[in-house]
């Protein structure tokens, strides 16, 4: 253990240090079709499992239970329940956001998992578990196969 | 097969910032705090084997585990590296004295956040890249979404999460390893600015620098080394799901589980009764009524309630998080689980100083590996 330490702040020195992480991450077999359904079709997908009979949304290739391969694609809908939410008031680096941003845990009827996503068209005050909600998406030339092709879900009517 | 003991605990302290020492040298204090705590062993004659918990992102360094050795003594010694919280460590330690192929092993981990220029974006790194991490923002909006969650379920309250705050910033004030302490209200939590509601910026552990080493022994030698050695009971850990759609979102099932394990290895079976207190992690303040609860240490919806009857306090009969936790003592990243052993450890050899809880022989300290997993760890400890 040092026994002499360092007294003047003024010595204290750092070298600094950046880290270059780029990736590009692959879809896969099962997240390249989930995509481009929502890209091409307006489509949230779910997939089946043949043992415990659960869908699981997004759709993937495999049961989480079961560990068995999952081949059976279902449609199903745009609209959702919200499960949870949050509001945030603050941006990744702590600073205040100018407008709060809602995300939300949205569950579909009669399947397993969800969506997370942003909430939009929504009073702060009209925010509850449970709220029913249906995907808004981007025009279809502007979607690129990506979570935000969907834009955020609004109030269903 | 041997039983196994905690024998030494050495630690650096908690400090919000420390420009003057390198993670090194921070392990290094600790490991010597440690290895003389053990009866003064020598790491290059006495240490079997070595562990370190540590992880490459929140180092700054690409293969971490390859920068351990010279600092604890263990140049050419039989090292593991632990991606994971410390009490899943533990119970790697627990395990290799267990095969009998180690008698003395010593098992470390830091954390230096203040380090790292851009600590959310790592954890925001640790998000799905696909599904999630494209919405952007701060990480901790998955806490606010899981507190509402859970405090709709139990009907424990926002008030009540507060209450915990003021409790472990209260009991971290006498804590001379604590970076957070604080004598403030329960309205001052409530009052804070929201962060992702219903968290308020209060309601959130701030990280720490700083650095704990802990070494345990088979029973065979843990009394040549330290007259009260701590004896680890039980342990377990459980790994539910990275996916914030399918994970569990009502209760802690991760430590339900491992609680469940170490509780059947040290042959506990009503913790509420048997247990004298515990450590658990509150990286948010609703995490410690949430961890109580899968503990097992009281009902699901209770914990609120038995905080706001004081009962977790310091002098109640179950007292929780005496060291202060994560609010009181600060957010060491992968430490956090050390930070609770080490002061069920203190605790259990009465040498807790003026937070001194009297009479206790059995103390559980609970970990999670924190946003957005769904990790985590438990430890039965007892004196006796």
């Amino acid at each position: 253990m040092a026994t002499e330490k360092i007294l003047d702040v003024r010595r204290m020195t750092h070298w600094p240090g950046h880290m270059e992480a780029d990736y590009i991450y692959t879809l896969g077999i099962a997240g390249e079709r989930f995509f481009r359904e929502i890209k091409e079709n307006g489509r949230i997908s779910g997939a089946k499992c043949k043992q415990c009979g659960q869908i699981f949304v997004p759709a993937r290739l495999y049961c989480e239970k079961c560990f068995d391969k999952l081949t059976e694609w279902v449609d199903i809908g745009t609209k959702g329940r919200v499960y949870t939410f949050t509001v945030a008031y603050v941006d990744i680096k702590g600073e205040k956001l100018e407008e709060p941003i809602i995300y939300a845990l949205i569950k579909f009827d009669g399947t397993v998992g969800g969506l997370v996503h942003k909430l939009g068209e929504v009073a702060l005050c009209d925010l509850r578990v449970g709220l029913p909600v249906e995907a808004v998406f981007k025009p279809q030339p502007d979607r690129t196969a990506n979570i935000n092709d969907i834009k955020y879900f609004k109030p269903a009517k | 097969m041997s039983d196994v003991a905690i024998v030494g605990v050495g630690c650096t302290g908690f400090k919000s910032v420390t420009p003057d020492v390198s993670y090194k040298e921070m392990m290094f204090e600790a490991a010597t705090r440690a290895y003389q705590d053990a009866g003064n062993i020598s790491p290059r004659k006495d240490i079997d084997a070595f562990i370190s918990v540590a992880e490459d992102y929140w180092e700054g360094i690409s293969i971490f585990d390859e920068f351990v050795p010279d600092q604890l003594g263990a140049v050419m010694g039989h090292l593991f590296t632990i991606c994971g919280d410390s009490i899943i460590g533990l119970s790697t330690a627990y395990m290799l004295i267990k095969t009998g192929y180690f008698d003395v092993v010593a098992l470390e981990s830091h954390g230096k956040p203040s380090d790292l220029l851009t600590l959310y974006d790592v954890v925001s790194f640790a998000m799905d890249p696909v599904l999630n991490r494209p919405l952007g923002g701060h990480p901790f909006y998955v806490g606010g979404m899981e507190m509402n969650r859970f405090l709709c379920e139990t009907g424990n309250t926002k008030e009540q999460c507060a209450m915990v705050v003021a409790k472990n910033k209260g009991n971290a004030l006498p804590n001379p390893y604590a970076a957070y302490g604080a004598d403030i209200e329960v309205e001052d939590v409530l009052c804070s600015n929201p962060y992702f509601y219903p968290l308020n910026r209060l309601d959130i552990s701030q990280p720490a620098d700083g650095g704990i080493v802990l070494v345990l022994a088979s029973s065979e030698v843990a009394h040549k080394l330290n007259d009260n050695p701590i004896w680890v009971r039980g342990v377990g850990w459980i790994c539910e799901t990275p996916s914030l759609e399918t994970r569990c979102w009502s209760e802690a099932i991760y430590a339900r589980m491992a609680a469940q394990m170490a509780y059947k290895k040290a042959g506990i079976n009503t913790p509420s009764r048997e247990v004298d207190f515990a450590e658990v992690d509150d990286m948010f303040s609703y995490k410690e009524l949430q961890h109580m609860e899968a503990l097992r240490l009281c009902g699901k919806g209770q914990a609120g309630k038995l905080t706001e009857e004081g009962v977790t306090r310091i002098d109640g009969d179950l007292p929780i998080n005496p060291s202060g936790g994560m609010l009181g003592m600060g957010w060491p990243l992968e430490a956090s689980g050390m930070q609770r052993l080490l002061e069920v450890v203190l605790q259990l050899r009465g040498e807790a100083g003026s937070r001194q809880l009297p009479d206790v022989e059995v103390g559980v300290a609970q970990s999670w590996r924190g946003v957005p997993t769904t990790t985590g760890a438990v430890a039965v400890l007892s004196n006796c």
